[in-house]
């Protein structure tokens, strides 16, 4: 009896040991989880920080100095750039360590080792769309180059020195929760990183989606439904501009064509193709400005997460003093200012993304044809390790123009990032190629005059961008930068056929030819992700860009602008008025019969015609437009570009408003699934109805809750989606088609004003805080400035003596 | 005398070893010290209870309980100034639950190897 109660206890006790020590599921290993003296409690900061700290680092050549300021951004001043690159990489990883290594196994697909099995598809997505095939291809071109390379390490070493300085109860929580370790970084980490940026903003593509358009309406549909250049534009360059070059000869489209008879595959669900990632800025002239001085404004807007997407910082030496944002795990500035220029930038929409068409000579797969003989590809073996099971292996074969995504039959039923990727294409994506990106913002951040500003871009390859400028010289200028390959009008709309050399990329458009302005006789420069150029540009960039309304409105606030301040950019960023409204609500408002109304409808009517066309928190009109605009086009297109054998994708918001305006009789207002003739009235009254009878069914009869912030429900999520690490309910106002572009969880990652002078003014905010840390005060301290559309002054230290009485801390770092 | 002598050992151990050394040291101590199954399991769970919610507060009150307040979140509980309480007590009851089954353990092993007078 005395035996079995031991047994029976002792069995108890070490089952609880054990239970309490795994990972069950998401639930974290509890004991360890909870245990005060290594679990989650070791990750409560207190609200007082740390006092003045001396810090040794092994490897550190001289001295640097860290100064926080009161929201404990970091003010780093070095003797040498490479002490000051690694206390760049030390900062940071000691304030987001975790949200670097999370990404970094996102983007390499690695995933599935911390997760488990769930991330699976995820991770040969990654990995078969060649991230890390493109990540090493940087590495290899930044070991080229010494400055790079010194940076590159000396980052790296800080981090490392950082991770090596844990004791397990130091790890950030994220750590604890998913129960597994940080591992020492790589300078192929950080290219990863700049990899991501490239998928996020360049990784698009719509190539299926066209070629299967084109084969069941014909080429007239496609020219008509889907043209090279919109109804309505505003360029980022100017339509004065000259072209004061002489351009190279673009190659010839391949007489053959073979779009129209390219296969497709089936299976697959359409995705709608989500707008959102963009971005503004701008520059003014001194002429403008009340201070005579330009000034330069910059929002890049990305999918919000927590913690921030962004890490504020200023780095100082003995070559350079600049301050903004970096990208957490990166060196160097991505977007700032140093006391001579300014700089911001938007994404440029160009086709830098393609598919080709692979025939294998077997089911080996060795062999592939291209230009009328067998190829060998090349194979790529990765091996996918995967917490809680074994590993798998997958093989990717490579041609000449870049990985088979997937084979033929290989694509998961049911992941959605997929849907856009045909099967059995080689995909040949900018990303791929060995680039040395990281010298542009080198050079930017050292950057004293314009022609440093051009000097640095020459090195820029991907994910284009809009490089908005401006020096204390009164110098303001704006270059869509990036490699972009030389193609004939059309290239790559469709799928390719991928035998035929006619068909690769045949080198790029001149750097020095890549659209750009200086001082424009208008005195600002401006974008908003819109086309760059207007036709008469020589080269083709892509078909389609972001539509116009934001740079159209952003640029006809900044004409009648004058006396600028910093209050007057602010109102710019902030501006929830809807260009989409102002040109179609008297269209629909006029259309609507409002006899066939219910009580509710009417009532709503009214206030949609009294609306001011402000996307507003407190909007009601808002709210019921905003579902209108969205279901009369589904009601639209629907019934003709949602076909689930052959996945296709609507036209675009520019030609359905063109349509809706000039083309009263247009055939494809009929739904061809009814055996009646519906009219455009027809489906503008039916969409408005649809309108207001969902948001009675969501919310009851009107009442505040039909208001706009609330009916968008901003917030922002964790990174790993952990509920309680996001933010709660963010009640601001801004649509995809204002310059404040905010919706649901997308907008503003950082709003940034720089006033350049003698006495220098920055402003800056983004969601989030400095730290990573979920249990810190400084987690999410300024997204209540931002959600007010209110910006923080930056503190920009002039040099290494200058002191100020925000810093509320200093640590001294030296050698060991 | 057991509570303190658990309560003192895994203060003065978890400053260095892993969580699970509670349980060989409240085992170890019951089979010591423990004079019955009651006093083995209680004085094992009230020492670590203890401890684990003192050391939970000297972290969490300077944090004015914010993390706290967020793992309640993430453990489904709504939002909440009061998240905090409750999971510092599940902290205490997981601590106090392995030692004191460590310790009644620990007592019963002592019982069934040594057969001590007082059963």
């Amino acid at each position: 009896m005395n035996f079995f109660k031991a047994g029976i206890t002792l069995l108890i006790a070490l089952t609880l040991v054990i239970v309490l020590n795994l990972k069950l599921g998401d639930i974290p290993p509890l004991g360890k989880f909870l245990d005060p003296f290594h679990g989650f409690w070791n990750n409560a900061e207190s609200r007082k920080v740390d006092k003045n700290k001396d810090l040794t680092f092994a490897g550190f050549k001289g001295n640097a100095e860290i100064r926080f300021d009161e929201q404990m951004i970091p003010h780093i001043i070095a003797d040498n750039n490479y002490d000051l690159y690694y206390a760049q990489g030390y900062m940071t990883a000691k304030d987001r360590l975790w949200q670097m290594d999370f990404q970094t196994r996102f983007a390499s697909g690695r995933l599935s080792e911390v997760v488990g099995k769930k991330a699976i598809e995820l991770d040969k997505y990654q990995r078969r769309m060649g991230m890390m095939f493109g990540a090493e291809r940087m590495v290899e071109e930044m070991k080229k180059d010494n400055q790079i390379e010194e940076t590159m390490d000396a980052y790296t070493a800080g981090v490392n020195a950082y991770i090596h300085s844990l004791k397990p109860e130091d790890y950030p929580i994220e750590f604890k929760l998913l129960n597994y370790k940080p591992e020492d970084w790589k300078p192929v980490n950080s290219a990863l990183l700049l990899k991501l940026m490239s998928a996020t903003l360049a990784g698009g593509s719509n190539e299926f989606y066209m070629t299967n358009i084109l084969n069941k309406y014909g080429p007239d549909v496609v020219k008509d439904l889907f043209p090279d250049y919109p109804y309505r534009e505003d360029p980022i360059i100017p339509s004065t501009t000259k072209w004061d070059f002489k351009p190279v000869e673009v190659p010839k489209p391949s007489a053959d064509l073979e779009v129209k008879g390219e296969k497709t595959s089936y299976n697959i669900r359409t995705k709608v193709l989500k707008e959102g990632i963009g971005s503004n800025n701008w520059a003014l002239a001194g002429a403008k400005t009340a201070s005579g001085m330009p000034m330069l404004a910059n929002d890049p807007h990305l999918d919000l997460t927590l913690p921030a997407i962004w890490y504020q910082i200023q780095l100082i030496s003995n070559d350079m003093n600049v301050c903004g944002v970096s990208i957490p795990g990166a060196p160097g500035v991505i977007i700032g200012f140093n006391e001579r220029v300014a700089w911001g930038v938007t994404n440029v929409g160009a086709d830098v993304l393609d598919w080709y068409s692979v025939k294998f000579k077997d089911q080996t797969k060795k062999q592939y044809w291209y230009d009328n003989k067998w190829n060998p590809t090349k194979l790529r073996i990765e091996n996918i390790a995967i917490a809680g099971a074994d590993a798998v292996l997958d093989t990717v074969y490579y041609t000449h123009q870049g990985p088979v995504v997937y084979l033929n039959e290989q694509k998961p039923g049911s992941f959605a990032k997929a849907d856009n990727i045909p099967e059995g294409y080689a995909l040949r994506w900018i990303a791929h190629d060995a680039s040395n990106d990281t010298r542009t913002f080198y050079m930017l951040n050292r950057a004293k005059n314009y022609s440093d500003y051009r000097e640095a871009l020459k090195y820029y390859a991907a994910p284009a961008q809009n490089f908005a400028f401006a020096s204390i010289d009164d110098d303001i200028a704006i270059t869509p930068s990036g490699y972009f390959p030389l193609k004939w009008n059309d290239h790559g709309k469709f799928l390719m056929d991928g035998s035929n050399p006619a068909n690769d990329w045949k080198g790029r458009i001149p750097v020095e030819q890549n659209p750009t302005v200086k001082n424009p006789p208008r005195n600002f420069v401006s974008s908003a992700n819109q086309f760059s150029t207007d036709p008469t540009y020589p080269y083709y960039l892509n078909w389609e860009f972001a539509g116009y309304e934001r740079g159209h409105r952003i640029n006809n606030r900044l004409t009648v602008m004058s006396q600028a301040n910093v209050d007057s950019l602010q109102s710019l960023q902030n501006d929830n008025y809807s260009m989409l409204a102002e040109n179609i609500l008297p269209l629909l408002i006029s259309s609507v019969d409002t006899k066939g109304l219910n009580a509710s409808q009417q009532e709503s009517f009214g206030i949609l015609k009294k609306w001011n066309k402000f996307f507003n928190a407190n909007e009601i009109g808002a709210s019921i437009f905003e579902i209108w605009q969205k279901e009369l086009g589904n009601e639209i297109w629907r019934d003709e570009f949602a076909d689930e054998k052959s996945p296709m994708r609507f036209p675009s918001r520019d030609r359905t408003v063109e349509m809706l305006l000039n083309e009263p009789k247009a055939k494809w207002y009929d739904n061809v699934n009814t055996s009646k003739k519906e009219t455009r009235e027809d489906l503008i009254l039916s969409s408005y109805k649809y309108s207001v009878d969902s948001l009675e069914k969501r919310f009851g009869p009107m009442n505040k809750d039909w208001q706009w912030g609330n009916v968008k429900h901003t917030h922002i999520p964790h990174l790993a989606k952990v509920a309680g690490f996001g933010s709660g309910f963010i009640n601001n106002g801004g649509s995809k088609t204002s310059v404040n572009a905010m919706s649901e969880s997308n907008g503003p990652s950082w709003r940034m004003i720089v006033a350049l002078g003698k006495n220098m003014k920055a402003y800056g905010v983004y969601p989030g805080g400095e730290s990573g840390n979920p249990g810190s005060f400084y987690y999410d301290d300024m997204i209540g400035t931002w959600g007010n559309g209110k910006l923080n002054e930056l503190l920009y230290l002039k040099s290494k003596s200058d002191n100020s009485d925000r810093i509320i801390s200093t640590w001294k770092l030296s050698g060991k | 005398m057991l509570f303190l002598f658990i309560f003192i050992a895994c203060l003065v151990f978890q400053l260095v070893l892993p969580w699970w050394i509670i349980c060989p040291i409240a085992m170890g101590l019951a089979f010591w010290k423990a004079k019955t199954a009651g006093n083995a399991f209680f004085s094992g769970f009230a020492a670590v209870f203890l401890l684990w919610v003192i050391v939970g507060l000297f972290h969490s009150i300077p944090n004015e309980n914010l993390l706290a307040n967020r793992i309640g979140q993430l453990f489904t509980l709504p939002e909440s100034q009061f998240n905090w309480v409750i999971i510092l007590i599940v902290t205490g009851i997981i601590g106090g639950l392995v030692a004191g089954f460590s310790a009644l353990a620990g007592f019963y092993l002592r019982i069934a190897f040594l057969k001590p007078a007082r059963v």
